[in-house]
């Protein structure tokens, strides 16, 4: 292999697909990352056997090849070259890799190609063209509430399905439930349905571009992968197996008191809230009281305490329809949800301080989010 | 197979010793009788814990009418003839004393019938003496009654622990024989409630689903292990599916159920670095290897054995574990390889013992091997407090130790640590009971009959520390809602542990409690070493920490003080040799 490419593309790739490197392997190859000529580009690739990243930079390839190189040392190296033209070149016996740039010229010692994982091109003509303008925004408005509880993987995941037109990434910790939609301009050709680890959504949010670069998502049949591209980056991740929870029926149907609040200041309650709350168990007390009249304002008063540091109470102005209520939430997942709404105002619509509360951004209909209440010990 | 008496030289070299310790080792001995006689059904009756009555109904080969006489006798064993055989020991009983034993502390019937004879008999013995024999028309097999246990040595009587004990121990029992041979068809009552029972398909995995119920038994992992030495089968847990406690992890040598530190230290290593520190795999494991291999004599219970060749065998456990290990399929295994931890966060060993030589310290220590030695046992064990002795201020060195005269010599004072002690039980004293977080759906989770039972004693006290929790049919409970306190643990694995800490006699989840709280002692400044106090501060440290449960330890662990007995500064003064 014989190639030059530019640092900063080297960089840019190298920052990419290192995400996906597992540092502390048993097999030596997957802490490397794949070096590979691929039709006219160079092609680096990483993989930790669930999530592989793949991206595409230019570059002039004089002599085709492939190696896979520490990718530490790798990264850390090409950090610290200037931005120019680096020449990179494979001496095949010894499977070093030498790299020039400048006064530079550093031999890394690599693994031979043939030991790296087979990353199997993907059928991507069966693929759903999620052309989305905010799927990035789309991904992170549920990922936070996936499980961290490697106890139940179903929940670790977020359920993604496809009908019609229609996209639904919906996830849950069992503790709350986060549901988004959105309009595909095109209906896909089969219906989908697959649960996909959220660690490789937030990733593909992370290197994905902004704007509305179009994403392909395939997911080959029996492989139990599903494939995310787009012109320079592939993601692929491996399913997560199993029944993802019948989420719809958690839903709740009705409310008997909807609360308007201004997503901001909700959210700034919240995070003072959160400052007292988080020495205990982040209980906070939702206090809504509607004004003396039908249509008189009425203000929500949010809680927060702890035996050490004191107690803060945050007194709001809302707009509530239907009765009083005192609930008490886990104020982070208030605070996490709030922080994900984009519209001015928020509704809050619960039903008894037994039941779940529902968050929805006000006009708009793609997004809600339950809450499952807390109750104070006796 | 008929029955003969051992010769005295073959007796004689099998240690003497105590067969019948509590209701469970009957039920052990009488199910080892029932194997050894080819069973494929057994089933088990208790009544009040088998104080009043255990018997076990088989449907094996069955005694002759003309060796019922023999069967009871001290030292009759049809399984052994010369001193040479108890060298290749297969079948499970060897001993040629366990009915005769349980016989002489109870009222022993025992009713059998051969295939070849038409008319079974019964023979019954009354503290040792034969007080009736009958010829009755039965099925084939034998059924064995034993009817008020010790109710002529008061001694072990009175050594009994709670009903509740004791019937976690027959469960346990027959629960681990039901995995020992999961072509037996097992059932357990107790007082007429069907506790327990395997479907005898030969399926280990069927077998573990009895016990651990289908959840954990579908994720459990197959090892299938062979070389030259032994043969290693079973199934063992993923990494994310641990327990507190050793207490899990079961061997079986040969068929016969056998408790093994060393055997269980080959597991934990296996899964080094898989599983968190404090956290342990449940296995169920076979090994097999020629009887000359193996001793299985080493105690009168049976319970463990001596390898001929040690270190063969446990790596060879070590290996067949790591391999199924590695096998072990990576989605969603892998992510389980990753963070195993439920508690999100490394937990603080704030048990550990540091060794040390000083007084002070080593007196906790034993105290506290005592209660280690006592957990599980007694169910009222109340840890005796460590008090300070009343402390006189001298005063203060190098700004972070303080001086004080005690009744017993000098003692030291790291005003840190005691600091640290003061707020920790401050907190732990005034804290709330916890909010409960409620599940978006409700979670069933199951459990072993063992520890169903202590679960359905301790619903109420679960729902005052924030579990909603109801018992939903045999073995299984439904959650609702779980305490706030630990974060995002699953609602299994949160039910799981505190059913761990009951199992342990401890206060369900205290230890995750106090862990809170101590992290949150580390925020709070504490005195710092280097501080200088004024007199005032430092003697109302003192006589805060005397005011404290366990003074003599910081939540850590690590000792607050230490003490130089007056004894000690005479020796160093030549004021005594
Ligand atoms: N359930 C049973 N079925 C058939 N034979 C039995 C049974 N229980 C005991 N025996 C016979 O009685 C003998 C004595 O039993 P026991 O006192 O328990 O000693 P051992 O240790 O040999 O089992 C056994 O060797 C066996 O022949």
């Amino acid at each position: 292999m014989k190639i030059s490419v530019l640092q900063e593309n080297l960089a840019h790739g190298l920052s990419i697909v290192s995400r996906a490197v597992s540092p502390r392997s048993t097999l030596p190859v997957l802490s490397n990352i794949l070096v590979a000529t691929d039709d006219g580009r160079l092609r680096l690739s990483a993989t930790n056997l669930e999530m592989g990243i793949t991206c595409w930079i230019g570059a002039k390839i004089e002599e085709e090849g492939s190696t896979t190189v520490p990718a530490r040392t790798f990264s850390d190296l090409v950090s610290t070259i200037p931005p120019a033209k680096t020449d990179i070149s494979l001496h095949e016996p010894t499977q070093t890799l030498n790299i020039k740039c400048g006064s530079l010229n550093t031999d890394i010692k690599c693994i031979d190609a043939q030991e790296f994982p087979p990353m199997p091109s993907p059928d991507l003509e069966a693929g759903i063209e999620i052309n989305v303008t905010d799927f990035k925004e789309m991904i992170k408005q549920v990922v936070f509430a996936a499980s961290h509880d490697e106890a139940r993987p179903i929940l670790t995941g977020v359920l993604v399905t496809v009908e019609d037109n229609i996209l639904t990434l919906a996830a849950a910790d069992g503790f709350r439930l986060s549901v988004r939609t959105a309009q595909l301009s095109s209906p896909a050709p089969a219906p989908v349905k697959a649960v996909i680890p959220a660690r490789a959504l937030s990733e593909l949010a992370r290197i994905s571009n902004d704007g509305s670069e179009v994403i392909t998502m395939a997911l080959p049949p029996e492989r139990g992968q599903v494939i995310f591209r787009t012109k320079d980056i592939e993601l692929t991740s491996q399913l997560i197996e199993g029944t993802f929870p019948d989420y719809q029926q958690i839903i709740p149907k009705e409310y008997l008191t909807r609360t308007i609040l201004s997503t901001e200041s909700f959210l700034k309650s919240c995070k003072q809230a959160e400052i007292f709350a988080r020495e205990g168990s982040l209980i906070a007390q939702v206090n809504i009281r509607p004004g003396p009249e039908e249509n008189s304002p009425g203000e929500v008063e949010i809680s927060g305490q702890s035996e050490e540091t004191g107690s803060s109470q945050a007194i709001m102005d809302a707009t509530i329809e239907g009765e009083d209520i005192i609930i008490a939430f886990n104020v982070r997942y208030l605070r996490e949800v709030l922080d994900v709404i984009q519209t001015p105002n928020v509704a809050l619509e619960t039903s008894k301080p037994t039941s779940p509360g529902v968050i929805r951004p006000v006009g708009d209909d793609n997004f809600l989010h339950v809450i499952m209440p807390m109750h104070l010990g006796s | 197979m008929s029955i003969q008496i051992l010769p005295e030289e073959v007796a004689s070299q099998i240690a003497a010793g105590e067969v019948v310790e509590r209701p469970a080792s009957v039920v052990k001995e009488l199910i080892e009788n029932a194997l050894d006689a080819g069973a494929d059904q057994i089933t088990v009756l208790v009544r009040e814990a088998g104080r009043r009555l255990i018997e076990v109904v088989d449907n094996g080969i069955g005694i002759p009418v003309e060796e019922l006489e023999m069967a009871v006798h001290r030292h009759a064993t049809s399984k052994l003839r010369q001193a040479a055989d108890l060298f290749r020991v297969s079948t499970l009983g060897f001993r040629g004393e366990a009915l005769a034993s349980i016989g002489s502390v109870s009222h022993l019937t025992l009713t059998s019938r051969t295939r070849h004879q038409d008319l079974g008999g019964s023979i019954e013995v009354e503290g040792g003496e034969i007080t009736g024999t009958a010829q009755l028309g039965i099925p084939p097999g034998t059924t064995v009654r034993v009817e008020h246990l010790f109710y002529n040595v008061p001694a072990r009587l009175k050594f009994l622990k709670t009903d509740r004990t004791e019937k976690r121990h027959i469960n346990k029992t027959v629960s681990r024989y039901g995995m020992a041979n999961p072509g037996v068809r097992f059932k357990l009552y107790q007082d007429d409630e069907l506790v327990f029972q395997t479907n005898g398909s030969g399926d280990l995995r069927e077998a573990i689903s009895a016990v651990y119920g289908v959840g954990h038994a579908r994720q459990m992992v197959e090892v299938i292990y062979e070389d030259q030495n032994l043969r290693v089968n079973g199934f063992i847990s993923p990494p994310g599916l641990t327990r507190s406690n050793r207490q899990e992890m079961l061997f079986f040598v040969n068929g016969r159920p056998v408790q093994d530190p060393a055997l269980s230290k080959a597991i934990t290593q296996a899964y080094h670095t898989l599983v968190m520190k404090g956290r342990y795999p449940f296995t169920v494991l076979f090994l097999e290897l020629p009887p000359e291999k193996v001793d299985v004599n080493v105690h009168p219970t049976k319970a463990e054995v001596r390898f001929e060749e040690k270190s063969q065998v446990f790596q060879g456990v070590g290996r067949a574990v790591r391999r199924a290990l590695l096998a072990h399929s990576p989605v969603p295994g892998v992510s389980n390889l990753r963070g195993v931890n439920l508690w999100g966060g490394p937990t603080p060993d704030h048990r550990q013992v540091q060794r040390g030589i000083d007084p002070a310290w080593s007196m906790l220590e034993r105290a506290r091997e005592e209660t280690l030695v006592h957990q599980g046992e007694d169910d009222d064990q109340i840890p005796a407090p460590l008090n300070t002795p009343i402390l006189r201020l001298i005063g203060q060195v190098a700004a972070t130790y303080l001086i004080a005269e005690g009744p017993d010599g000098l003692y030291l004072i790291d005003q840190h640590a005691a600091h640290e002690r003061v707020l920790f039980e401050k907190m732990l004293a005034s804290r709330e009971s916890p909010p409960s977080q409620a599940l978006l759906e409700s979670v069933v989770v199951d459990f072993s009959p063992a520890s169903a039972d202590l679960l359905t004693e301790n619903l109420a006290l679960l729902r005052g520390l924030g579990f909603d929790v109801e018992d939903f049919g045999p073995g299984s409970f439904v959650v609702r809602a779980v305490p706030a306190l630990v974060g995002e643990a699953s609602p299994e694995g949160l039910l799981h542990a505190a059913v761990e800490d009951l199992e342990a006699d401890e206060t369900p989840l205290e230890n995750k409690v106090e862990e809170k709280i101590i992290a949150r002692v580390c925020k709070r400044a504490a005195v710092k070493a280097g501080q200088v106090l004024t007199p005032q501060e430092q003697k109302q440290l003192l006589l805060d920490l005397e005011a404290c449960q366990s003074p003599r330890t910081c939540p850590h662990g690590r000792p607050t003080m230490i003490h130089i007995p007056v004894e000690f500064l005479e020796k160093k003064f030549g004021r005594i040799v």
